[in-house]
């Protein structure tokens, strides 16, 4: 099926510390893979990367089979990725069905015809509309469309960004510790839509968890760093018995 | 659940949400509502003059506070929708100023050229000043656009075809070939107000509005929704100068005459920014209550000039204190309150229709 996403020995440090050491990944179209690695590795600083969140000293980011060093978060997004963040970033003054809506901002089309509300861009509108309430219904968000999320509970919350960056209509996908902080109920909900997501709508996935279970359960494919660098990669039967990551995961305190 | 369409080309014939209807629905009817509304302040607009007290220099001094409405309104969508500060709008008052009245003046046109001309060229350095300012923000964005005020001031004190503080002496307004009187003036300013008011409405409820208002709430969230900083950055500065460069335009018309003792008063910018604070600069009709605020005030306190400008403080600091919205949020709220209310029982009630 062919590589989607790939990144060549990315380096990036904050003053002495180096987050990512020669990083390496490769993301397959259509798979759900997974990164995984203990608190402090360097997850999230690859995730704000490959996004073009982080600027970084060396190495090569190809999205779609294009070199996107030189990209910005707006390009990537247009390319069809899209992302959530650990820490949710919402509009959290505007309500539900507001902020999918933003998430589908590259379909308003010329922002001059849109301001202007000339008919083509009123259609796009309706779309815009239409999609965003579909993708609130599917993550069963349906009845908090009018609430500001401000308001919403944490879990909600996690969700009204999945669906921001659904309503993006990506074909990738990059989730960081989306089910931080979930009950059970919830867990096993996020476990069903990332399958859905993937199976049904073709998005790759590439997902953050600190989860096991669900890491082990969804991914086709792990990755697992350490220290900012590559420790091991494998089936999730692979990684499980991997002696080096055993290790790194006991040296860690139960987070 | 059916199979969602997911890539850009294949679905765009999803069909419209028949379960969201009923909210929908009822949207459509506070949009109805606000706009009898608007309706009705049109028609007071429109009846003003007709009072027998309103006449002559009080209709000029009514014409003020219509410009003065608009002129905040520009600083509104920049303030309020897109979350930059800007404390030198006074420089683009004066930039539709001079750009109407030297047309005018000086190559005959017809005032609505001078005005639609106005708002081009104010909207352009607009755009200009945002490229130059795109790392700018917080207070080094507010010091900046200061420091283009006094810039502007600077050129129109000093650039000879400004004629300084000897000023421009204009010729009467014509508008289609017609001399317009008082009442004309009036009312082209009317007509002016409504259009933009209309124009900033459209604009924060479409695609665009959106993208500013993210801008506004979460750069994080606007990033990740593939929001261009830049260009909408420029965009919002563009728009913003093109509703005050207007508001310059009618300024100069008003009383025929442009001055730099007038467009070099950095204070100005500041009284604008502080009608929109007040009457808060997120809400459509905000700059109309800031704008009355501003331009009565001096004139309730006739002989208490200097006083006036206390109270100006004074109520600037009650506002961002008590009401830090706005007055205008203060007088809406109940009536926003209720409607996001209905709205949000007849959202929650369509997960239990499904099931019934
Ligand atoms: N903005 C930043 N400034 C300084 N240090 C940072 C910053 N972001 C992350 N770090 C450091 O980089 C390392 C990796 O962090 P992070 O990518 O958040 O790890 P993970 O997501 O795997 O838990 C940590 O040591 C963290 O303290
Ligand atoms: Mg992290």
């Amino acid at each position: 099926m062919g590589e989607h996403l790939r990144c060549q020995d990315i380096q990036v440090s904050f003053g002495g510390v180096r987050a990512c050491n020669n990083l390496s990944l490769t993301v397959p179209r259509g798979k759900i893979i997974g990164l995984i690695g203990p608190n402090g590795a360097g997850k999230t600083t690859l995730f704000n990367v490959l996004s073009r969140f982080q600027s970084y000293d060396a190495g090569d980011v190809y999205f779609e089979g294009k070199l996107a060093n030189d990209r910005m978060p707006h390009h990537m997004v247009s390319m069809g990725m899209a992302r959530t963040f650990q820490n949710i970033n919402l509009f959290k003054d505007q309500t539900t069905l507001q902020n999918i809506m933003t998430g589908a901002h590259g379909q308003i089309g010329n922002p001059i015809s849109a301001m202007c509300w000339l008919p083509a861009a009123r259609r796009r509108e309706r779309q815009i509309e239409d999609y965003a309430i579909h993708v609130a219904d599917m993550l069963n968000l349906t009845p908090e469309l009018e609430n500001e999320v401000g308001n919403l509970p944490y879990g909600h919350q996690k969700r009204v960004e999945l669906a921001r960056a659904l309503a993006s209509r990506p074909s990738m996908l990059l989730l960081d510790e989306p089910v931080a902080g979930c009950n059970d109920s919830e867990t096993q909900e996020l476990k069903e839509l990332v399958f859905k997501v993937n199976r049904e709508m073709g998005v790759t996935v590439l997902l953050v968890e600190h989860d096991m279970s669900m890491v082990m359960e969804v991914c086709d494919f792990i990755y697992v760093i350490n220290f900012g660098a590559n420790l091991a990669m494998g089936t999730p039967g692979e990684v499980r018995a991997n002696k080096d990551v055993i290790a790194a995961y006991l040296g860690e305190d139960d987070d | 659940m059916s199979k969602v369409p997911i890539t850009k080309a294949a679905s765009n014939n999803l069909e419209s949400s028949p379960k969201y209807a009923p909210v929908r629905a009822l949207k459509q009817r506070y949009t109805r509502q606000n706009l009898i509304a608007v309706a009705i302040l049109v028609a007071l607009a429109i009846l003003i003059p007709l009072l027998p007290q309103v006449k002559g220099w009080m209709l000029s001094q009514v014409s003020l506070v219509i410009i003065y409405i608009i002129a905040a309104m520009g600083v509104a969508v920049l303030v309020g929708f897109t979350g930059l500060v800007s404390v030198g709008h006074g420089g683009f008052l004066a930039i539709g100023a001079y750009t109407s009245a030297l047309l005018t003046k000086y190559f005959g046109v017809d005032l609505i050229i001078g005005l639609i001309s106005a708002m081009f060229v104010s909207a352009f350095l607009g755009a200009l000043l945002a490229v130059v300012f795109v790392r700018l923000s917080g207070a080094f964005m507010a010091i900046g656009t200061l420091g283009f005020a006094f810039f502007v001031g600077t050129v129109v004190n000093n650039v000879s075809i400004f004629e300084g503080r000897d000023g421009i002496f204009l010729d009467n307004n014509v508008i289609l070939g017609i001399r317009i009187e008082d009442f004309g003036f009036y009312y082209t300013s009317v007509a002016s107000l409504l259009l933009v008011t209309l124009a900033v409405y459209c604009l924060v409820n479409s695609g665009t509005g959106r993208a500013f208002m993210a801008l506004r709430d979460s750069e994080n969230a606007a990033k990740a929704s593939g929001v261009n900083r830049l260009l909408y950055r420029v965009l919002a500065f563009a728009i913003s100068a093109g509703i005050t460069g207007i508001a310059g335009a009618l300024n100069a018309h008003v009383v025929n005459y442009v001055s730099a003792e007038v467009y070099a008063d950095i204070w100005y910018s500041v009284d604008i920014l502080i009608a929109v604070v007040v009457g808060g600069p997120a809400i459509l009709f905000g700059p109309y209550l800031g704008g009355i605020f501003v331009v009565m005030l001096p004139f309730f306190l006739e002989r208490l000039a200097d006083f006036s400008f206390i109270l100006k403080g004074v109520v600037l600091i009650a506002v961002l204190r008590f009401a830090p919205a706005g007055v205008g949020e203060l007088i809406l709220r109940p009536l926003r309150i209720a409607r996001r209310r209905k709205l949000r029982s007849v959202a929650a009630g369509l997960r239990e229709s499904e099931v019934g």
